[in-house]
């Protein structure tokens, strides 16, 4: 079976390997893609295979200078090594059409297809190293080839600007794991992650502080709010293809390494569970009614995902606690909803992204309030996409209410296990979850209603781009996939089970009949759900064909000259919920009321200011740079000061080593 | 586990809680009438009503698309669906399963969304209008009936209606004022959620202060016969969980239990009636101030659990 991962990665190489020697872009984008859809497919079949039958891989391979490198898939690093396969493939053959519109217009693309087959291979790498300086050289790959890949129209300011965030923000991350990693070096001697979880008897301080970097390192990169600023920006920078793969699986990376965590400290204090529980409500709920005051599609996606980092947080959360008070139980769904989750936001985030990445063809912009009526001229991407929008809210019968759904239970499980007052912490968080379902659907209903239903808001400016035929394969497939794990609960649980029972350390049996045959149950209820709603959807087209349809305009309460424009805007619809945010959101409105009998054109601007970035991060950036201006004159720019400072040093650094 | 009733009589409660929907809404109206001194419609009004819609051609609207032709199917299915789940006097429900009522709520959210998206769907700004007041009263909705359920299962350490109900014991200290508590929380959510008055008035014809009606306004025919029959689902759905809590079955005999069940139930409507009289609507931006208070109130039976202990 690893025959089957070798040659993936051989592929990919080998895609990477090809702009180097074509120089048609045209052709290049089509054969490189292919390889690495191909690769991939190979890929799947490993993963899947390995996942189903529980065959774990673990290797030690001697590389020069390196020495020892550990190779392993266990069942988390394969869960997420699927994870990442699969919506890469969905990724790769997405790409092929849309990259295509690039091509026409000139961009060129060769270099962006070498760091986008590099992104997929250095994500997948990620997951199978378990040597702590393998994992980071992976992950500085996975960082940099993102970032190249987002910077495709690096001739747009906003997309350097974009780019460059993520730059800025994937470095801290990376510069709290060196922390984290050396730190775990220097207690163990050992580079090994198996060295790593087998270590016990932490001194209480050192733990907290380990757990404290660990944490930050991978929660800046998995987007969890306050470290989430980048998403908003570099989402809408990047080309859709690129901003699909940044939601749905790069991110996902930090979660990874929060279970990787998991396993490193198997007794952990019981505080870090409930600072983590804060940390995701926030993530949740700040995510999603930041999303809600969005005024372009990609980023109101990106704050979605902080989102739904944030749900995926509670259920780590709830499993950390569960640890805790020595529940297995509990972590098993807790830990089941998170990765279960991380799947299923995989899926349709990418779907939202991809559909998203049509519109843009389309339109030629992302601007909500421009658009309108889309369902109608882009039928695949309309019905896609609604579903991966009831998807999200987690709505049933999709598979994002399976997820939430376990996420629920574990909450209550929680409250019933742990005494006074936890219950009431739990009961508030899970209504927390509500009031974020609720958003959620104030979020969707405004997107999809705005962009896809109605009519036509304003005359296209150019001419009308073709969806590409390569995204519809995605498009239904992703959909698919979201009905699927919706109906079939059970058999999406089979794909998370072995990392769930290498955490909890529930037996694959135990994990069967507590955790798998009750969801696997619902296939049933939903199946009658759907036969009640088939049933009820003929007897209306049975009727109506007896009774008769007729089309008419819409009721306009007498009003005779009707314009699109005067359809409800997206700012209106989500106007009344952003005013009672305000203090925590920054929504700045402007206009200037009507006063005069015959008035003159008006304008009216709204505008959310993301809080935690204008207080925060630009804040503590300008900090930063007023305490370096301190230092400034020590660049004087004169050679000789720097020789004395060297020789400076060199004194210093002698009479230390003398004394010593 | 999910348990599939293997009592056929939870099965055809089921369907006669189909048929008997628009009753308790004819009722609430009747005594309405009664209250304002007028002699008003049969209680049968609401049938005549329906039979009348499907008999109608259906007009969609040139700027609809198939999600005005799916919304009312799905909202109409999924509000009967939910039903399934409710243990109904002494029938046990015909499903149950732990964490059934989350199922429950998040149906009735499904619906909820294809709602609004309809609303969306016509390209007017009546609709959107309604469509953005439903959306922003759901987020204040949701949490009160996750707070009333919730802290109910944590009291009673049960996940399914079926087994909270059973676990309701009134001879138990406290248990008494966990259910009034609830059952008031519960009682504010159906005003909210079936468009009663104060939040919502189903009566009025100016389409500026309507919610749910003004969502509706361009459906018609057998569109518009599915979500006046979902509307009076959800009214009864919400007036059995009412009186769910009361169990009278476990504690009194057979006769008095279904009289006290019944009654139970026109309690409400007569409560319903009384309120829709007395009051006058809410101001739109008053309206989320009432929700909290109801959320206030669900907070207190987890809040008298945390306390009692």
């Amino acid at each position: 079976m690893i025959g089957f991962f070798i040659l993936c990665l051989m592929i990919h190489a080998v895609a990477m390997a090809l702009p180097g020697v074509h120089r048609d872009d045209r052709k290049l984008n089509r054969a490189v893609n292919l390889l690495n859809t191909l690769a991939l497919v190979f890929g799947l079949i490993f993963s899947l295979s390995s996942l189903l039958s529980s065959q774990f891989w673990d290797e030690r391979w001697l590389l020069p200078f390196v020495g020892r490198i550990h190779l392993a898939c266990d069942g988390i690093g394969l869960f997420f090594l699927f994870t990442f396969q699969l919506l890469s493939l969905a990724g790769s053959v997405y790409a092929i059409g849309y990259l295509e519109h690039y091509v026409e217009r000139g961009v060129g693309i060769r270099w962006h297809l070498v760091s986008f087959t590099l992104l997929i291979l250095s994500l997948q790498l990620v997951v199978v190293v378990q040597h702590a300086l393998a994992f980071l050289t992976a992950w500085e790959l996975m960082a940099v080839s993102a970032y190249f890949s987002i910077v495709l129209e690096k001739n747009r300011p906003e997309v350097r600007r974009g780019g460059f965030w993520y730059f800025v923000a994937t470095h801290a991350s990376a510069l709290f794991l060196y922390v984290f990693f050396v730190m775990l070096h220097e207690r163990t001697g050992s580079w090994d992650f198996a060295d790593f979880a087998s270590q016990t008897g932490w001194d209480s301080g050192t733990l907290a502080l380990l757990l404290v970097t660990g944490f930050i390192g991978f929660a800046i990169k998995a987007g969890f709010m306050p470290f989430h600023s980048w998403l908003p920006h570099a989402h809408p920078a990047a080309p859709a293809h690129v901003s699909g793969l940044l939601s749905a699986i790069n991110i996902k990376a930090g979660i990874y390494g929060i279970a990787r965590i998991f396993m490193f400290f198997p007794t952990g204090p019981q505080s870090f569970g409930w600072a983590l529980l804060a940390v995701a409500s926030i993530s949740a709920i700040g995510g999603v009614w930041y999303a809600l005051a969005q005024h372009e599609i990609k980023r109101l996606l990106a704050y979605h995902s902080v989102e739904n980092i944030g749900i995926i947080g509670l259920g780590l959360a709830l499993a950390w606690l569960g640890r805790c008070v020595g529940a297995p139980g509990l972590v098993a769904l807790g830990l089941a909803g998170a990765l279960l989750h991380t799947l299923n936001h995989a899926i349709f985030k990418a779907l939202l992204f991809f559909g998203a990445g049509n519109v843009y063809v389309y339109a030629h912009t992302g601007d909500i309030e421009r658009l309108g009526g889309l369902a109608k001229t882009l039928p695949v991407t309309g019905v896609s996409f609604l579903i991966g929008a009831v998807s999200i809210c987690g709505l049933p019968p999709f598979n994002g209410f399976i997820s939430e759904f376990l996420i629920y239970k574990s909450f209550f499980q929680g409250g019933i296990l742990m005494s006074v007052p936890v219950p009431l912490v739990l009961l508030v968080a899970a209504v927390g979850l509500a009031f974020v379902g609720g958003l959620a659907v104030a979020c969707f209903t405004k997107l999809y209603g705005i962009v896809f239903l109605g009519e036509n808001r304003l005359k296209l400016s150019a001419q009308p781009g073709q969806e590409a035929l390569s995204s519809f394969p995605v498009l239904i497939g992703l959909a698919m996939l979201c009905v699927m794990i919706g109906f079939a609960p059970g058999a999406a649980l089979r794909l998370v089970a072995p990392a769930v029972s290498e955490i909890s350390g529930l037996p694959a049996a135990r994990l069967g009949a507590e955790l798998i045959a009750p969801l696997g149950a619902l296939t049933l209820v939903f199946g009658l759900l759907l036969a009640l709603t088939l049933l009820t959807l003929i007897i209306k087209v049975w009727t109506q064909k007896k009774v008769g349809v007729r089309l008419r305009e819409t009721w306009g309460c007498g009003y005779q000259s009707v314009t699109a424009r005067m359809q409800y805007s997206a700012s209106g619809f989500a106007e009344e919920l952003l005013r009672l945010g305000q203090p925590m959101l920054g929504l700045k409105l402007r206009w200037k009321p009507i006063a005069h009998v015959l008035p003159e054109p008006r304008v009216f601007k709204s505008h959310c200011y993301d809080q935690i970035e204008e207080r925060l991060w630009v804040w503590l950036n300008g900090a930063i740079g007023r305490a370096l201006t301190l230092l400034r004159w020590i660049q004087s720019g004169n050679i000789r000061h720097y020789v004395l400072y060297i020789f400076a040093a060199l004194i210093i650094y002698l009479i230390i080593a003398f004394v010593w | 586990m999910v348990t599939f009733a293997s009592n056929p009589g939870s099965w055809l409660v089921f369907l006669t809680l189909l048929v008997g929907a628009p009753l308790l809404s004819g009722i609430v109206t009747k005594f309405k009438a009664r209250l304002a001194g007028r002699f008003g419609a049969s209680v049968l009004q609401p049938y005549f009503d329906l039979v009348r819609l499907a008999r109608k051609e259906t007009v969609y609207s040139g700027s609809s698309g198939f999600v005005t032709r799916l919304a009312p199917v799905v909202v109409w299915s999924t509000t009967a669906f939910a039903m399934l789940f409710l243990p109904v006097g002494p029938f046990s429900a015909a499903i149950s399963f732990d964490g059934d009522f989350i199922l429950l709520a998040y149906l009735l959210g499904l619906g909820r969304f294809l709602q609004i998206l309809a609303a969306l769907d016509v390209a007017s700004s009546f609709e959107g209008m309604g469509a953005s007041r439903e959306a922003r009263f759901a987020v204040f909705a949701e949490p009160i009936f996750f707070f009333t359920f919730g802290s109910l299962a944590l009291v009673t350490r049960h996940f399914s209606l079926q087994s909270i109900v059973s676990a309701i014991a009134w001879d138990k200290p406290l248990f008494p004022i966990f259910m009034v508590v609830s059952s008031i929380s519960i009682f504010f959510l159906m005003i909210t959620e079936c468009s009663r008055m104060p939040v919502d008035d189903p009566n009025t014809h100016l389409e500026l202060t309507m919610i749910h009606e003004v969502m509706i306004l361009d459906a018609s025919g057998f569109d518009l016969m599915l979500y006046q029959h979902a509307a009076s689902l959800k009214l009864l759905l919400y007036a059995f969980l009412i009186s769910g809590l009361v169990n009278p079955f476990g504690w009194l005999n057979p006769a008095a239990a279904m009289a006290l069940f019944v009654g139970v139930l026109v309690v409400l409507a007569a409560s319903l009636a009384a309120i829709e009289t007395l009051m006058a609507r809410f101001r739109l931006v008053l309206i989320p101030q009432f929700l909290l208070y109801a959320t206030v109130i669900g907070v207190l039976n987890i809040l008298i659990f945390t306390f009692s202990h």
